[in-house]
């Protein structure tokens, strides 16, 4: 067998070895031992002189040494403090009394609650839950449709992975190294572009069919303007403050990202203190998880930047780029099979293989193709929000399922959730058509 | 017996790893002074840039073992989770023994020689100029990965139980994510319901 076929083979074996359920770091890990060993072996060298051994650890230096990652440990704590501070019901609360006069107003408050306690948690299954405990209950008891319910409250909470400052982008930021603040910057409008696409189809669909969204008897929804403001003071303006705070330092480059998550972090326990919910508890908690996420996302990186040097020491990168090649694709094409490819490898795995495994064997084709690895990015974290909304592993809709009011069903969230998965369709098509909206505001900030 | 080894390094691995996490805190405190002084003082540290990825990569690297303890290393378990647990327990014996182990343990070997290498220079970081030292961060690699490779021996002897019994041993308890600590209340919740009142 010669290298490139042998390199195949690994690619192969490992996609055969996802199915398995075994956790997918360790396999990378393992398989790029075993077939690194293979592949740097010489005649007559000593077992332990291979360079596989060397190779594994200099990577995994180079993980835990890496100046972008150190950022993710930070924004996961920031979330899970907030996600432990009480506001959510007072977020829900206060926007649902302010918007009132809206059509659909529980819906469009439930979906503005979700993109962003997202955004600022960044932790989708906790924002779903929540949300399903809180909104879903509330809604389905005002008489709102079951599907318009769950849909807002899954395809809300998912948008915590897009909208920055979100980790999926510092991770594709690591994967593809391009900068951390740039990305962020090109995020924004196309995150904010879907989430009012959201709200704009909450409102037109109430608007057409008022059904689906009854009027609050006018006892429950007269309240006088002076204290919709103060609650909204309450709940609404802190969180907004700490976002803005955090994004405004990066995007204007008063900060790191890294400082820029450290004073989030910081601001978000002081904001749990604010609402007296910083116990002891809760901190530990905080800390614990955010201790078990980061080893499960930078282990991840450690396995697959092993498992993909000898992947590309054997020739497997430039054996897939010459097969793409010879199928003399056009960009278009190419842009529509990629992320064709990633929507689908969406339905079984979650964003973290995705961006980790497999977004690394697109990078180098994109040169080719003359696309922009920023603009690709985006692409593919707008494509990453289905993989939580579609079956068979919609997580988003799993997690509303699991606390979810017995009379909703499984199939009744997913139908909740496919026209939201139309808007994430028609936002890509604008950034395509319109790219501006990925490059004008990192043109703004830092120039070409 | 096993029981009480397996627990006994499942309860290794969560101190060590919930000593580790604290860095956390550190992290954002320090990192947060780091700010503070730059803009308030115009007197940045020397240090903050190199103390945020080492205590980075302590925390991460020294939660690996408590992750695996905690089933908290992603899988794609979408037919994973359709089988019999006897047949879950097989299939991830056999990987653990062709798949972690030889890749947990290469590191174990090879982490062990880079890190007394570094120790040996007392090796220092090549960013900063008051030279903080790095040897102490290259150490850890081997003693984490050993850690793994001892959780990884918990687990094959939590495969070889659920072979045995058809089901999987329970674990210690520890936090959860709040997804599914409040599922796993509602449940409770929902079987207290149940119970005392009886099918009537």
């Amino acid at each position: 067998m010669s290298d490139p076929v042998v390199a195949l083979v690994m690619l192969g074996l490992f996609i055969f070895l996802i199915l398995l359920g075994f956790p997918i770091a360790f396999t990378l890990m393992g398989m790029g031992v075993g077939f690194g060993f293979y592949a740097y072996y010489q005649v007559g060298q000593e077992f332990v002189d291979n360079r596989i051994f060397y190779l594994l650890t200099q990577n995994t230096w180079s993980i835990m040494s890496n100046d972008v990652l150190v950022s993710v440990p930070l924004f996961l704590f920031m979330g899970y403090v907030i996600e432990r501070s009480n506001t959510l019901d007072r977020l829900f609360y206060s926007l649902q009394v302010s918007l009132r006069h809206i059509p659909g107003s529980m819906a469009v408050a439930a979906l503005l609650t979700c993109a962003m306690f997202a955004t600022a948690t960044g932790i989708v299954g906790a924002v779903v839950t929540l949300m399903g405990l809180l909104a879903l209950p509330a809604m389905l008891k005002a008489g709102y449709d079951q599907k318009l319910s769950s849909g807002v409250i899954c395809a809300g909470g998912t948008l915590g992975i897009l909208i920055p400052p979100s980790i999926m982008l510092i991770v594709y930021a690591a994967t593809s190294s391009i900068s951390v603040v740039r990305l962020y910057a090109a995020a924004m409008i196309p995150g904010i572009l879907l989430a009012g696409l959201y709200m704009v189809y909450v409102i037109t669909r109430v608007v057409i069919n008022p059904k689906l969204a009854p009027k609050l008897p006018e006892d429950e929804a007269n309240v006088p303007w002076g204290k919709a403001a103060l609650l909204l003071l309450q709940a609404f303006v802190p969180l907004a403050v700490l976002i803005s705070a955090v994004l405004g330092s990066i995007l204007f480059g008063l900060a790191t990202p890294t400082e820029a998550a450290a004073i989030g972090a910081l601001g978000s326990l002081i904001l749990a203190a604010a609402y007296r919910a910083l116990t002891w508890q809760r901190l530990q908690e905080a800390v614990y998880l955010t201790a078990r996420t980061s080893a499960m996302v930078c282990f991840l990186f450690v396995g697959s930047w092993t498992f993909s040097s000898v992947f590309s020491y054997l020739g497997g990168e430039s054996v897939i780029k010459e097969f793409v090649l010879a199928m003399e694709l056009t960009p278009i094409q190419f842009l529509l099979l990629s992320q064709l490819i990633i929507f689908l490898l969406g339905w079984p795995l979650e964003w973290t293989e995705i961006i980790i495994i497999f977004v690394p064997i697109f990078l180098p084709l994109l040169a080719h193709f003359q696309f922009d690895p920023l603009f690709f990015g985006i692409l593919i974290a707008l494509n990453l929000q289905t993989s939580f909304l579609t079956p068979p592993m919609a997580m988003s809709a799993y997690y509303l399922k699991g606390i979810a009011p017995a009379s909703v069903q499984l199939w009744t969230i997913f139908k909740g959730c496919f026209p939201f998965l139309g808007m994430v369709f028609v936002t890509m098509f604008l950034v395509h058509v319109f790219p501006q909206l990925v490059y004008w505001l990192p043109g703004l900030f830092y120039g070409k | 017996m096993v029981n009480r080894l397996i627990y006994g390094i499942d309860q290794l691995n969560k101190t060590v790893g919930h000593a580790f996490a604290w860095c956390i805190l550190i992290l954002t405190f320090g990192t947060s002074y780091e700010v503070f002084v730059r803009y308030a003082l115009v007197n940045p540290t020397s240090w903050a840039f190199d103390m945020s990825y080492l205590l980075y990569g302590a925390l991460f690297f020294m939660a690996g073992a408590y992750t695996l303890s905690r089933n908290g290393h992603v899988r794609g378990d979408f037919i994973y989770r359709t089988w019999r647990p006897r047949t879950q327990a097989i299939v991830e014996l056999t990987l653990y023994i062709l798949f972690f182990f030889p890749g947990v343990l290469a590191l174990v070997y090879a982490g062990w020689s880079y890190g007394l290498e570094a120790f040996r220079l007392r090796e220092a970081s090549v960013w900063s100029p008051v030279g903080v030292p790095v040897w102490q961060m290259k150490i850890l690699i081997p003693f984490g990965a050993g850690l793994l490779a001892l959780q990884g021996f918990a687990e094959v002897l939590r495969c070889i139980q659920c072979m045995r019994d058809n089901c999987w041993p329970q674990r210690l308890h520890d936090v959860e994510e709040l997804e599914s600590a409040i599922r796993h209340e509602q449940e409770d919740l929902a079987k207290r319901q149940s119970t005392p009142a009886g099918p009537k």
